[in-house]
């Protein structure tokens, strides 16, 4: 029963795969009171519609028995019915199971009333299987499907409200900040190596330049002390070569009176300058007012 | 008379002239049968097959759908030889029946009442448009308490619609 409701459905499904459809088939609405609602397919979808209806139930009987089974859904409000089934078993052997399936057109789930299995006559059912397949919209399943979907507004509010938007940061990221503290120090020891080797180098040169520096500056030295040893030479040598006429210098001044007489003006002038000196340093003593 | 002889003598030139004209007509299968289930052996004793669902086997299942009634008769034979299977030294001892398992129509609970048997075969006379199934069991012993050699068994249940 189930593998061929499975294949009539697929069938159904097949031959509409490209609408905006969804499909799906109930379990077993047959309860043991052989009543049963139809609170079926997702709730919330809308636009539920049957499009199948399959049974199958095993008669219990006489053979001699009349007996009737209706398999029906009154239509919703009203005492009729929007599907039945009826098998007359009047006369015939009952235990053998019985299996019918009907395609219905897309009746909508609002027009579906309670269903039921009734029996007329002598006998009963068992075994009592009742499945419906149905299509349904899946727009406003969940209300954010579509804006026209009543709550779309409150649930996009509630989505916003209650979600964290995390960014993704790639300097907070542990690998990434990893890594270029592994490049940055390798940058430094390389700029660290480059800045050694120009300063050896420059060291180097500069070392270089001093040595050429210093051998130029000893040849200029030395060049000068050489010529100034050459001319010293030639300058001095004339000034030994001179001689004097005669080989000595006499005195020739002759002091008049034979005695040097003492110079009185001098003394004047030497004692009124220690006069005004003792006059200077005593005043520094003198109290001030 | 001779006016016969000479109405047939002035017919004759007509007759030279004459053409074959083709008829061609098609005729829709209304009776299909398929397999609604697969059987399965069990191996309830080292000498013992069977489909019985008590046995661990599984039941085939056949169905014919008949869009005209009264016209076919559904025979089922169950099988009497294994289509495959290790060599066998000894005899099969084969057991089968079929029976209807259920009806698309009130009116076909019948016919399990009305069905023939003879051999290994099971007729039925498919009287109402519809479908039925019809389910065969089939058991084989080999030898006298003898064990199966271990292998594949297969075995074929032949369903036929027989035109009446």
């Amino acid at each position: 029963m189930r593998l061929f409701i499975v294949a009539l459905a697929a069938s159904l499904m097949a031959s509409q795969a490209h609408s905006e459809y969804l499909y799906g088939i109930t379990g077993n609405m047959a309860g043991t009171g052989h009543t049963w609602g139809m609170n079926i397919g997702p709730s919330g979808s809308q636009s539920l519609k049957i499009n199948g209806v399959y049974y199958q139930y095993t008669p219990v009987k006489n053979t001699e028995d009349d007996m009737v089974v209706h398999v029906r859904n009154k239509r919703f409000g009203t005492n009729e019915y929007i599907f039945s089934s009826t098998d007359d078993w009047s006369g015939l052997a009952g235990g053998i199971p019985i299996t019918k399936g009907f395609i219905i057109d897309n009746l909508p789930i609002e027009l579906w009333g309670d269903g039921s299995i009734d029996v007329e006559g002598s006998g009963s059912v068992i075994d009592a299987n009742v499945v419906y397949s149905y299509k349904y919209k899946n727009d406003c399943l969940t209300p954010m499907s579509d804006p026209s979907c009543s709550g779309y507004i409150d649930a996009v509010l509630a989505m916003m409200g209650e979600s964290k938007i995390e960014v993704y940061d790639p300097l907070a990221d542990e690998n990434i900040a990893d890594v270029i503290d592994e490049k940055a120090e390798l940058d430094e020891d390389v700029q660290q190596e480059d800045e050694e080797k120009a300063e050896a180098k420059d060291r180097l040169q500069r070392m270089l330049s001093g040595v050429n520096d210093s051998i130029l500056y000893a040849n200029v030295t030395s060049q000068n002390l050489l010529m100034f040893a050459m001319s010293r030479s030639n300058n001095l040598n004339p000034y030994y070569d001179k001689t004097l006429s005669g080989g000595t210098y006499k005195e020739t001044v002759v002091l008049d009176g034979g005695q040097l007489a003492d110079n009185k003006k001098g003394a004047r002038a030497g004692l009124a300058q220690q006069i005004l000196h003792t006059k200077m340093v005593s005043m520094q003593y003198e109290p001030t007012e | 008379m001779k006016k016969v002889l000479i109405a047939s003598l002035i017919l004759a030139p007509h007759i030279a002239y004459a053409a074959d004209t083709s008829i061609v007509g098609n005729v829709q299968t209304r009776c299909l049968i398929t397999t609604d289930t697969n059987g399965v052996f069990g191996n309830p004793l080292p000498s013992k097959l069977s489909t019985a669902s008590a046995d661990g086997g599984v039941v085939p299942v056949v169905r014919y759908d008949v869009t005209l009634a009264d016209a076919y008769l559904a025979k089922v034979t169950t099988p009497t030889a294994f289509s495959a299977s290790p060599s066998l030294s000894d005899s099969v001892t084969w057991t089968g029946s079929t029976a209807v398992s259920k009806t698309s129509d009130a009116a076909m609970s019948g016919y399990e009442a009305a069905k023939v048997t003879y051999g290994s075969t099971t007729q039925f006379d498919l009287t109402k448009a519809g479908s039925t199934w019809f389910s065969s069991t089939a058991t084989a012993v080999y030898g006298v308490s003898k064990s199966f050699p271990g292998g594949s068994y297969t075995a074929i249940v032949l369903a036929e619609c027989i035109a009446k």
